[in-house]
């Protein structure tokens, strides 16, 4: 949409990344506007799920540099909870914590890193439960709960850090059909409140409705990026017109 | 599947009613089904014979002194300790008993068991009885206990037979009126047994404080929430043992003019404590690491330069507590808290030093504790001790930072390479060559440390698997929100990992019961040297050592056996509560 | 399309934040704090131990020590190194022969806790409710008192239950043995020969049959090979006496070397692995595109195994001492190996002692003639040795159980036996399961052994401690102690890995 307005909120040049002597990423450089929604997609091991994870540092890249917020990922000890506390994430395996209630999980981080009091950050995450759609569960244990709505928590506990971007890591790909619905829903619903997203999904529809663009990750590089009419309708590369062949055929 | 049903001609039927199996079937069954399953029944059979002949032989010798064991009943629970203030340990006593009966109010006792069951448990134990009463009429014995035996034994069994006869039906009882019922039972037999004077008032009064107690518990619930019921009487267990062992036992004597010249120093510093806390809570990241560092610098050095030693505990203390603020007291709830727990845990670590430095008051110096008392004493410190010191020593050795790591596998695997008594050893005489001459802590003190450094090993690596055992993606999740080491170790990593290994815990604090007998090597008098060593070199039961090892052995068995089976009714629960 | 932002410059944060150098400050800071306390109270153990008149030497290995021992090789030690020589052997009696009996017996008992046979099923597990929940010392204690009060009195005529093999009293069990003379290494030469070619003809007549087949026996071949070996050595062993030269030749020549040769070849050893260290660690970091960005943290990695290394070449060099005792436990060691062979020794390599009674003086001895057990060594053995057996006895019976049903339906359904189906379905299975507890219990099982102090037993631990009361040399004892029983347990642990990577190759 607004391409090229000068308010980038991530900025990554030439990030280089490797495991033990395999390259996971060859030298990422891209930006992302505030407000943006970014689909990144790739075949299995591309280095999406790296790329995102080096964004909040869950992973350390190696050479060049990222900036987040306006906070350069280096080894600064203070930059790097300033950073995590401004990027939420959402994992494919949930990820909720199983020894607490769902209404603990969503405050516990409020409480104890964000410093709220225990009473706001019940308030906040019962708001959250609501705006996701099951704030009927907020007693239960994770464990009691289905798919669909494990991981609705997730992007709540998510959400209750006031984050000003949301990475998704494959949301979808653990659950059953019916449930892919839900979550998407909820997704589209945040995009809509203008937030910040870069969202690793094979969802087509989602990509193609809510995307501001779609990157193609390939061996650890962007091979395509461009907003979704462009992408989908005529992509230039012949890497892409493979992949895209293949997660259309089916 | 269709929710309608049909109409089809075939009803259910009932299952076809099982001929009741007769006993020989049962024996064919199970005891003769095959050749070599007839020989080996044949060949057990014989040896078994001879076996509990023999035994019986041995137990009804007039060789055997087992009378010798009631009137030492004091000597096999608190060995030396003065008989003119047995009173501190009978009021022990009393206090486990009490918070005992609370804690059955406020866990509850829901179980039921069935009628039958318990029947069947007396039956059981009057043919037992009535067994070995008329086998033991071949042996050469004292005819008291065999009359009691044949007598109790056709009494008990016909009782059983006859309720048995009663009642068919399936019919349940709480668990806690049989428990009741065979307290009541138990007081009885005190009053009939020969015990050694002046123990039967004691003992019935420790019944009558459980009940009492329990139906306290039973009135306090009912206007406290049940959560917070359990934390106190958490809390008062914890507190119960230093109480204890520290205090009503050892029966210190205060000796102020020993401690005026840092008393008011300790007081300013605890004083001091929540100032320090509400600076490090309000100051940024940097400026509090800079206060940590300070004072951590000043604790350390504290132990270089003279100062009195509790001074340097309490700074200690005072630094790690300030370190764990940033990350847990930035709430002013927290902080709050965290200002009461410096507050009550300065304050006893004050009184424990004022308890430890002041001489018993007691009419027999040095040894005090031993017997019963004493092995109690060194598995629940031992347990307690070593618990935070394992989980420590466990997430280093789980930990990302290569020397930590290096630091608590060297601990670990050279502590366990090696046997308990060369630990005991060290501790007894290696401890006092670090210290300065002519002082030396006590032999007590001085195994509890040695088997804390060495059970924690062992728990380190039990915590290590719980560790293990947490999944990737929890640490990422909590990384993701913002949340420090510490914060995800503590909240998050270690709630979830010792959930894991509860059982393997209790496990491991059998071992360690049972391994506490090894003290009696080093010299200390704890339950078996009393039953080896002391009783049967007296006098009056010169002697009668196998005897005593026996009731050692039944002691311990009954301690670890149904310790073990609780733990494995936990293990049950937990895995039906957890996912 | 792409943006391509220029960024301002990059920046390094200080010192003080960045979070590799705050890991690695905590850690060396921690590492130096214990190496401080440890150098703390070791010079204040010094220091009190000079004040009384002690010292952190080494005599008490060549002093004589003044004391004796209840049975052993050296009963009256002429020096430290004997007497601790005498308990290490003890030791190894106890844990060797209570390792195999601790395994037959729980295999035994595990077992019948899943027979059909509900007699046996409830005694086994009577057996192991019963000796498990019951501390080990207690054990122990209570068979040394058993077997010395109420075992039958020595008298001049006894001859025990089993005249000529068995003899039960208070002095002691005896039974009739095999022992080994003076010939028994040489001939011991020819069984080792034989258990080699045993292997060779097993694995030939393996391969034969996997050619051909059909069964070829490789058993009963192994068998009769290393038997003939046997046989024929027993008769030709003076020939190779002739090995001994062999000993003598290495013996002179490690002596021959001065002491400084091995030091630098040590040191080199050190420092060449702490290069090899960086050189692997710089090599995994080496990508196609050249070498990758290295981090603080591997910078870090890599200094301090530079460190290390040189580190330890330097001890090396500072402190001949350490090399010295080495080179002489070598040289010891084949000065031994060359006195057992001789050539051209004769006599028979074994010869069967039987028990019997001897009157030195006013009271009857067990004579030194057949296998004998002390009341200490029947208390510290029977002890250990049937509350492993109740370990062993669960681990067994756990691992059967972790044999999915399957299996066992699909032997029956192929019309195997029990007996046959528990032998070659089953128990191969379990086996892989059961071995890595096992191991742990055989190293308990090692470690318990120390309790023969409590039975006056003179294993490592008993005399120690009858060495430290002499002496006062608590902290050596000590540190022997950990030395020789964690070499145990390096060893046991080694043993076992060693059968689990096999047995888990096996598998792929
Ligand atoms: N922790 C790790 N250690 C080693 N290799 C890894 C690790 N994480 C990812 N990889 C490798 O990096 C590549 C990219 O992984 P990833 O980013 O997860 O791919 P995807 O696009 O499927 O999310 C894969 O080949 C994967 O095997
Ligand atoms: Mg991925």
């Amino acid at each position: 949409m607004e391409n090229g307005a000068a308010n980038p909120i991530i900025v990554c040049e030439n990030v280089k990344k490797w495991f033990g002597d395999f390259q996971a990423l060859r030298g990422v450089t891209t930006s992302v506007e505030e407000g943006e929604v970014v689909v990144v997609i790739g075949p299995s091991g591309s280095g999406k799920s790296t790329f995102i994870r080096c964004i909040n540092r869950l992973e350390q890249h190696q050479e060049g540099r990222i900036v987040v917020a306006g906070i350069e990922l280096t080894s600064d000890v203070r930059n790097i909870e300033r950073i995590r506390s401004e990027v939420g994430m959402v994992f494919q395996q949930f990820n909720l914590f199983p020894h607490l209630t769902v209404m603990q999980n969503i405050t516990l981080a409020q409480v104890w890193v964000r410093k709220r009091s225990r009473s706001d950050a019940e308030q906040r995450a019962m708001a959250l439960l609501e705006r996701v759609g099951i704030p009927e569960q907020a007693a239960k244990y994770p464990g009691q709960l289905s798919g669909g709505q494990q991981q609705r928590v997730a992007i709540a506990r998510s959400l209750a850090m006031d984050p000003k971007i949301m990475l998704f890591d494959e949301p979808t790909s653990a659950l059953d059909p019916e449930m892919i619905k839900e979550v998407l829903e909820v997704m589209q619903e945040l995009a809509g409140t203008g937030m910040t997203i870069v969202a690793v999904t094979h969802e087509m529809g989602f990509a193609r409705e809510v995307a501001n663009r779609i990157v193609l990750f390939d061996e650890g590089q962007i091979v395509e990026e461009g907003p979704p009419s462009e992408f989908f309708a005529n992509p230039r590369h012949p890497r892409t017109k493979m992949f895209l062949s293949q997660i259309l055929s089916h | 599947m269709s929710a309608e049903s049909f109409d089809l001609p075939l009803p259910p039927e009932p299952p076809p009613k099982v001929s009741r199996i007769g006993w020989l079937d049962w024996v064919r069954k199970n005891l003769f089904n095959s050749v070599f399953n007839g020989t080996l029944t044949a060949v057990l059979t014989a040896g078994l014979l001879l076996l509990i002949l023999a035994v019986l032989r041995f137990v009804f010798s007039p060789d055997r002194r087992w009378e010798v064991m009631p009137p030492n009943a004091a000597n096999y629970v608190v060995e030396a300790y003065p008989r003119e203030d047995l009173f501190n340990m009978w009021l022990s006593l009393w206090i486990v008993a009490a918070l005992a009966g609370f804690s059955t109010a406020s866990w509850g006792m829901r179980g039921q068991v069935s009628v039958i069951k318990v029947v069947a448990a007396v039956r059981a134990i009057g043919a037992t009885a009535l067994v070995v009463g008329v086998l033991s009429l071949w042996s050469p014995a004292g005819s008291a206990t065999q009359t009691v035996l044949v007598f109790g034994g056709v009494a008990l069994f016909g009782v059983g037979v006859g309720a048995m006869r009663l009642v068919r039906e399936e019919r349940e009882v709480s668990v806690a009126r049989v428990l009741a019922i065979v307290g009541a039972l138990l007081v009885g037999l005190v009053w009939y047994m020969p015990l050694e004077s002046g123990t039967t008032w004691p003992l019935t009064i420790t019944a009558l404080v459980v009940a009492a107690f329990h139906w306290v518990g039973k009135l306090v619930g009912q206007w406290l929430s049940d959560r917070l019921m359990k934390r106190v009487v958490t809390i008062l267990w914890v507190l119960s043992f230093p109480v204890i062992y520290l205090h009503i036992q050892r029966n210190p004597s205060l000796v102020w003019e020993e401690v005026t010249s840092w008393l008011p120093w300790a007081g300013l510093l605890i004083a001091a404590g929540p100032a320090v806390i509400w600076i490090v809570s309000r100051a940024g990241r940097e400026q509090a690491a800079g206060v940590n560092f300070l004072l951590g610098a000043v604790a350390i050095y504290s132990w270089v330069i003279q100062w009195p030693m509790a001074i340097r505990v309490l700074f200690l203390l005072l630094t790690l507590f300030s370190l764990a603020t940033p990350t847990f007291a930035a709430s002013p709830r927290a902080r709050r808290a965290f200002y009461w727990t410096w507050l009550a845990g300065g304050v006893c670590t004050l009184y424990l030093f004022l308890a430890g430095i002041g001489s018993t008051d007691l009419a027999t110096r040095g040894h005090f504790l031993g017997g019963i008392n004493l092995t109690i004493l060194l598995a629940v410190g031992g347990t307690a001790l070593s618990f935070p010191l394992g989980v420590m020593l466990a997430l280093g050795r789980t930990s990302s930072m290569p020397i930590f790591r290096i630091l608590s596998i060297v601990y670990i695997e050279v502590v366990r390479g090696v046997p308990l008594i060369t630990v005991l050893f060290f501790g007894d005489k290696v401890i006092p060559r670090f210290l300065p001459p002519g002082l030396d802590f006590a032999g007590e003190a001085k195994a509890l440390l040695a088997i804390t450094a060495f059970s924690a090993a062992y728990l380190a690596e039990n915590v290590r698997g719980g560790l293990q055992a947490v999944s990737k993606g929890q640490t990422e999740a909590s990384r993701a929100l913002g949340m420090t080491t510490a914060q995800m170790t503590m909240l998050i990593t270690l709630p979830q990992a010792l959930r894991v290994v509860i059982p393997a815990l209790v496990g491991q604090a059998i071992a360690l019961f049972k391994d506490t007998s090894l003290v009696a090597i080093i010299g200390l008098a704890d339950f078996l040297r009393v039953a080896r060593d002391i009783v049967p070199n007296q006098p009056d039961s010169l002697g009668s050592i196998l005897e005593n090892l026996l009731l050692a052995a039944l002691v311990y068995w009954i301690f670890a056996f149904s310790f073990s089976r609780a733990s494995l009714r936990l293990e049950k629960r937990l895995g039906v509560g957890t996912r | 399309m792409a943006n391509r932002p220029s960024l301002a410059s990059p920046t390094r944060p200080p010192l003080w934040r960045n979070a590799t150098f705050l890991k690695w400050a905590a850690q060396i800071g921690v590492l130096f704090g214990v190496l401080a306390l440890g150098s703390v109270l070791v010079g204040e153990a010094m220091a009190n131990m000079r004040a009384q008149g002690l010292s952190l030497d080494w005599d008490l290995l060549t002093d004589p020590p003044g004391i004796q021992l209840g049975e052993g090789i050296f009963i009256k030690p002429s020096t430290g190194m004997e007497a601790f020589y005498t308990g290490a052997v003890n030791m190894l009696r106890v844990a060797l022969s209570g390792i195999v009996a601790a395994t037959v017996v729980g295999a035994m008992v595990g077992i019948a806790r899943l027979s059909s046979n509900w007699l046996a099923s409830r005694l086994a597990t009577v057996f192991v409710e019963t000796l498990r929940n019951i501390p080990v010392l207690v054990q122990v204690v209570f068979w040394f008192f058993l077997a010395s009060t109420l075992f039958p009195v020595l008298e001049e005529d006894s001859s025990g239950p089993i005249p000529g093999v068995l003899l039960v009293s208070r002095k002691g069990v005896s039974f009739a043995w095999p022992f080994p003379q003076e010939t028994f290494w040489q001939w011991g030469a020819f069984l080792v020969v034989g258990l080699l070619t045993a292997r060779w003809a097993y694995r030939t007549r393996m391969r034969r049959a996997e050619e051909l087949g059909e069964d070829t026996r490789p058993l009963t071949w192994a068998l009769l090979v290393f038997l003939a070996w046997a046989v024929v050595g027993w008769f030709a062993h003076p020939l190779a006496g002739a090995i001994g030269w062999l000993f003598m030749l290495l013996g002179a020549s490690v002596g021959a070397i001065p002491v400084v040769v091995y030091q630098v070849l040590l040191a080199l050893v050190s420092l060449y692995l702490g290069w090899r260290w960086i050189h692997r660690f710089l090599e995994s970091r080496r990508s196609p595109a050249g070498l990758a960005k290295l981090t603080d943290d591997d910078y870090f990695r890599m200094i301090l195994a530079g460190a290390l290394g040189a580190g330890g070449a330097a001890v090396l060099m500072l402190l001949p001492a350490a090399t010295e005792v080495g080179t002489n436990v070598v040289q010891y060691l084949l000065e031994f190996c060359d006195q057992k062979f001789e050539f051209l020794r004769s006599g028979a390599p074994l010869a069967i002692g039987t028990p019997s009674v001897d009157v030195p003086g006013r009271f009857p001895q067990i004579a030194s003639t057949g296998l004998t057990m002390t009341p200490s060594f029947f208390g510290i053995w029977m002890g250990v040795t049937l509350y492993t057996a109740s370990f062993i006895a669960e681990i067994v019976r756990g691992g059967i159980l972790s044999v999915p049903k399957g299996q066992s339906e699909a032997g029956y359904a192929l019309g195997l036996r029990r007996g046959q189906l528990l032998r070659m379905v089953i128990l191969p299975q379990a086996f892989r399961v059961i071995l890595p507890p096992l191991g742990n219990q055989y190293l308990n099982l090692s470690k318990n052994t120390s309790l023969g102090i409590a039975v006056a037993f003179p294993e490592m631990v008993q005399v120690g401690q009858t060495m430290f009361n002499q002496t006062g040399d608590t902290i050596q004892v000590i540190l022997i102690w950990m030395a020789f029983y964690l070499s145990i347990s390096l060893l046991i642990s080694v043993l076992i890995n060693y059968y689990n990577r096999r047995t888990q190759l096996v598998e792929r």
